[in-house]
């Protein structure tokens, strides 16, 4: 069953068309992803499904629940991690988690969650005093101090260094093992490549592809490359420029790169290696989101 | 323990880590002991000028403050995805402040009835109308400026700049007897000039006036319903 369906959601501020026609539904205890720059529509649309905003058109069901409508209910049952939202700055670290829980009918025991998500030593510290890492951890366990069936999360790893997104990813698939199912927006490919079982790529206002992250991948009509350093003197360029697959061989010193489709790869190191032709650092460079994204819009990602 | 009590028991914990709510209690407390120490027992001016600047303080500082602070870091915003209504810490935060300016109030009285003898009226209802409409004039500026002020530190602002002259119109810094006639006229349609005056009409053994009354009621309900028609929750 799914738990989020949104069907031809519009919505229009003024004259400016945020919104025109998403539709996607969420699977229950998935992670799912809405992935795109940002000011594509990613945030006004899970703040419709969260019932914080109001859509022009279409149809929201989340948990079989109107967030409008059926909004009191709907919030019993659904954690939130929003972008930019700070919380006083003297609140201690179990004051907010035992604040929060009282808002729910069922929490769950925030003492567990201050040791899941590492907090336990900082339980008597300030706000104000936590550091970027511990600020975010403190609010995904707020938003999933009421025991919910589905966390939204924000931007969740925006301003992290590398090691502590990389400790929030674990933690948030351990939030999918526990059952929650989790809808991720994000600007980051390597996220949402990491994390989402589905996603939906945003772009101006509209849903342009869904599908796993390999789906979208290997949905790109594109070609691939492989480098590799040559360990001797020997020219390989006109030996592999005429092999199955391959469309174009560059060589620079005894740097090659060789670009092509299909199995081209398997075809290039056998000649190699028929033909006696010591290389190293062989790399296949694997194509990502960034890639799907480009071949999807024809624009490149980050502009 | 109900939603309301344990909201309620967080937001004094905030308040009272809050250097600026102590602030609001020591500085009328302060010039009461400096202006006091040489008070006759039968002056009716001091009391009611340290009453009126310690809820000035408390409607055109901490309210609005508090208030857009909360706002500007998305707490009100954050609230509203839960099952509590961001309405209900709004509540609770007036509810404190009043408590704020209850407290304040409370310990000028009782410092200058003990300490410096100062005369304290025996008129419990007039005494109290004036403190409540008083208190609701200053916290209806206050809910207006943290209603239309971007930020925190704006609304600060703002009430800064509004507190020096309301102040000065009001006869807190200097007697009203002592002022420009056409100003200290002035003052008297300010809702901080009202409140003082209906106090001294108090201290002086008089019912207060109808005129600072209805001024103080008229600001209290025109201007919160300017700022309830302002209001962003984000």
């Amino acid at each position: 069953m799914a738990v989020i369906d949104v069907t031809d959601l519009t919505k229009r501020y003024a004259d400016h068309t945020v919104l025109n026609g998403i539709s996607f539904s969420v699977e229950e205890g998935e992670i799912f992803g809405l992935l795109g720059p940002n000011g594509t529509g990613k945030t006004t649309t899970v703040e419709c499904v969260e019932g914080l905003r109001r859509a022009d058109g279409g149809s929201i069901r989340v948990l079989g629940l109107d967030p409008i409508r059926d909004g009191r209910q709907l919030r019993e049952r659904i954690g939130v991690q929003l972008q930019h939202t700070q919380l006083p700055e003297n609140i201690k670290v179990w004051e907010a988690l035992d604040l929060y829980a009282s808002f729910y009918a069922q929490p769950r025991d925030w003492r567990e969650l201050l040791e899941e998500w590492g907090l336990a030593d900082k339980r008597n510290a300030r706000f104000g005093k936590l550091s970027g890492g511990q600020k975010q951890r403190l609010f995904i366990a707020l938003a999933l101090v009421g025991n919910p069936r589905v966390a939204f999360l924000d931007e969740l790893t925006t301003g992290l260094d590398p090691q502590a997104r990389r400790a929030t990813w674990e933690l948030i698939k351990k939030v999918r093992a526990s059952g929650v199912t989790v809808v991720l927006v994000s600007h980051f490919m390597d996220e949402v490549e990491e994390l989402c079982d589905r996603v939906a790529v945003f772009d101006r206002g509209r849903i342009i592809a869904t599908g796993t992250p390999e789906q979208l991948i290997d949905g790109v009509d594109a070609d691939h490359q492989m480098r590799f350093t040559l360990m001797a003197t020997t020219d390989p360029v006109a030996l592999l420029s005429g092999l199955p697959g391959v469309s174009g061989v560059t060589r620079d010193g005894s740097k090659v790169t060789v670009t092509g489709r299909g199995d081209f790869a398997t075809a290039v190191t056998s000649a190699l290696a028929r033909n006696l032709i010591p290389v190293a650092d062989l790399r296949i460079d694997k194509r990502t989101l960034d890639d799907a994204f480009l071949a999807l819009t024809g624009r490149s990602f980050n502009l | 323990m109900t939603v309301i009590a344990k909201l309620t028991t967080v937001e004094l914990k905030l308040l009272a880590r809050e250097p600026g709510s102590i602030f609001t209690i020591l500085i009328p407390l302060f010039i009461l002991i400096v202006f006091g120490s040489s008070i006759s027992p039968g002056d009716t001016v001091l009391l009611p000028m340290t009453l009126a600047i310690a809820v000035g303080l408390v409607g055109l500082y901490q309210v609005p403050t508090t208030l857009a602070t909360y706002r500007e870091r998305g707490i009100l915003r954050r609230l509203s995805t839960t099952p509590v209504r961001p309405g209900s810490l709004l509540g609770v935060q007036l509810i404190l402040q009043f408590m704020l300016a209850l407290t304040a109030c409370g310990l000028l009285l009782a410092v200058a009835s003990t300490v410096l003898g100062a005369h304290v009226p025996s008129q419990v209802v007039p005494l109290a109308a004036a403190f409540l409409l008083g208190t609701a004039a200053m916290f209806a500026i206050g809910l207006l400026i943290a209603a239309v002020a971007a930020n925190g530190r704006t609304a600060n602002g703002v009430g800064v700049m509004l507190y020096f002259p309301m102040a000065y119109l009001a006869g807190l810094m200097q007697p009203a007897e002592m002022m420009p006639l056409i100003l200290a006229r002035i003052g008297e349609f300010t809702p901080l000039g009202a409140f003082r005056e209906s106090l001294q009409d108090v201290w002086a053994g008089a019912s207060p006036g109808l005129l600072p009354l209805g001024v103080m009621a008229a600001y209290a309900v025109v201007v919160s319903l300017a700022a309830a028609k302002f209001f962003r929750w984000e």
